[in-house]
């Protein structure tokens, strides 16, 4: 369960979150939309601390991560990232990638964590690659190695951030799927993107942001059906 | 011309003696100096300003001034104030390592920059601290990339060993330069010197692709 409140962030004297209300109950999956520099991915990195809260709070299975006292490492165990970028660690095997976490973090030893990563790998269908570096492997399988990474710590809830921006277009139906079978195992999930499809299909529910705020926040088939204000329709006029 | 092999036969056991201490005093400072300059880099690197202040002064004092100055300083002045004598070896080897170590913070600064942001992030985003990120994500990929500059820190360090021979540690250089004395001849002495600082800086070369490669492939 994630709750934000009031949240805001500012680089300088540049304001990007205003003040943005959320709440994401357990199992459910949260589609972020909007045009570029809307504050969405800013959004998505305040919830797990990655870029510093300038106001408001988040609060991640009940604590407070802007607390001084809250151990922010411990809370970011619990939650998943995957980035657009995939950020993958190029100096190691796609094994050793999704091992590496849970050994150093969790003390987890090695012949264990080996195992759990395969599973993993076989889970986004990249067994056969365990034993490759990341350079070797396409947009697509990057990004479903990371995905299997951040699965590895057994967070609770898991960050998309525009998983598939970066991807030639023939990749992102099999990130898309992988990210299809997790929202039905219940993982709590919030994915900005851009691919509408997903968010109609696999969205609980859709928020959309433009300038640092929520403009509009409903189920999928509403908003994209029926949207009220003229943000949205300007929107969505552009992208469906 | 005539080119008089016999003084430099003369001279080769004293040069070889000389060798062997231009390196021994090169790996000594390369080493301390690598170390140390690792230290300074994550100085320097600090957030709060006022922490990072002395390490940024200390790069520029020691890349700031002419490493013939530091020598002199750090022989007649800097060891005779904390031991009451001194000694030219150990006040060489500390004066190169101490230079060498400003060169090396920079160089090893630039290599943990060049690292993508991203990298530190996902590390962060899995739960570790920013030690264990730095230790098991960024270094690894940063020390690969710092193989290059490093090389040619090591080489410029080698040859600088021989202003060394100025506080008469008896080095390379300070062999050249009795021959010369002893003679009266330019070329035998510093040719020989030169021939031999070559081979040694070639030879440092070699290695230095060897780890690259090695590195690279892995």
């Amino acid at each position: 369960m994630i709750q934000v409140k009031n949240l805001k962030k500012s680089f300088g004297s540049n304001e990007v979150l205003k003040d943005i209300n959320v709440t994401v109950k357990p199992k459910e999956v949260v589609v972020v939309i909007g045009p570029s520099g809307s504050g969405k991915s800013t959004f998505l990195r305040c919830i797990n601390m990655l870029e510093t809260i300038t106001g408001g709070s988040v609060l991640i299975e009940g604590v407070d991560i802007t607390d001084k006292k809250t151990d922010i490492n411990k809370i970011r165990t619990e939650v998943g990232m995957v980035f657009q970028q995939f950020n993958l660690f190029p100096h190691k095997k796609v094994i050793e990638n999704i091992m590496l976490a849970p050994m150093k973090v969790r003390n987890i030893p090695a012949e264990e964590a080996r195992k759990k990563g395969l599973e993993l790998l076989r889970k986004v269908g990249l067994e056969d690659k365990a034993d490759a570096y990341p350079d070797s492997l396409s947009g697509g399988q990057k990004q479903r190695v990371a995905i299997a990474r951040a699965l590895a710590m057994e967070p609770n809830i898991m960050l998309f951030d525009e998983p598939t921006s970066a991807l030639d277009p023939e990749m992102v139906g099999e990130v898309l799927e992988v990210m299809k079978e997790l929202a039905k195992e219940g993982m709590t999930m919030v994915v900005v993107t851009h691919e509408m499809g997903f968010a109609k299909e696999v969205g609980d529910r859709v928020i959309f942001m433009d300038g640092g705020l929520i403009v509009e926040e409903k189920v999928p088939s509403e908003l994209f059906d029926n949207p009220q204000e003229e943000r949205t329709k300007a929107f969505l006029s552009k992208v469906l | 011309m005539d080119f008089r092999w016999d003084i430099i036969v003369e001279y080769s056991p004293l040069l070889l003696k000389g060798t062997l201490l231009t390196i021994g005093f090169s790996l000594a400072s390369i080493l301390i100096g690598t170390i140390l300059g690792l230290f300074i880099g994550l100085g320097k690197m600090l957030r709060n300003k006022w922490y990072a202040l002395p390490f940024k002064w200390y790069i520029n004092f020691f890349r700031g001034t002419p490493l013939m100055v530091q020598i002199l300083l750090i022989h007649f002045a800097v060891v005779p104030a904390f031991i009451g004598t001194t000694n030219a070896i150990a006040a060489a080897i500390l004066a190169l390592s101490l230079n060498s170590a400003a060169y090396v913070a920079e160089i090893f600064r630039a290599g943990i920059q060049s690292i993508d942001r991203g990298q530190m992030e996902a590390a962060r985003s899995l739960g570790m601290t920013h030690v264990q990120a730095m230790r098991y994500v960024i270094l690894p990929q940063a020390l690969k990339r710092m193989i290059p500059p490093l090389g040619n820190e090591f080489i410029v360090l080698v040859k600088d060993s021989s202003l060394a021979a100025l506080i008469a540690a008896p080095e390379l250089m300070y062999w050249g330069r009795a021959m010369q004395g002893q003679y009266m001849r330019p070329w035998e002495p510093y040719l020989s010197a030169a021939v031999i600082y070559l081979v040694l800086t070639l030879s440092l070369n070699y290695l230095l692709n060897y780890f690259e490669k090695r590195w690279a492939t892995e």
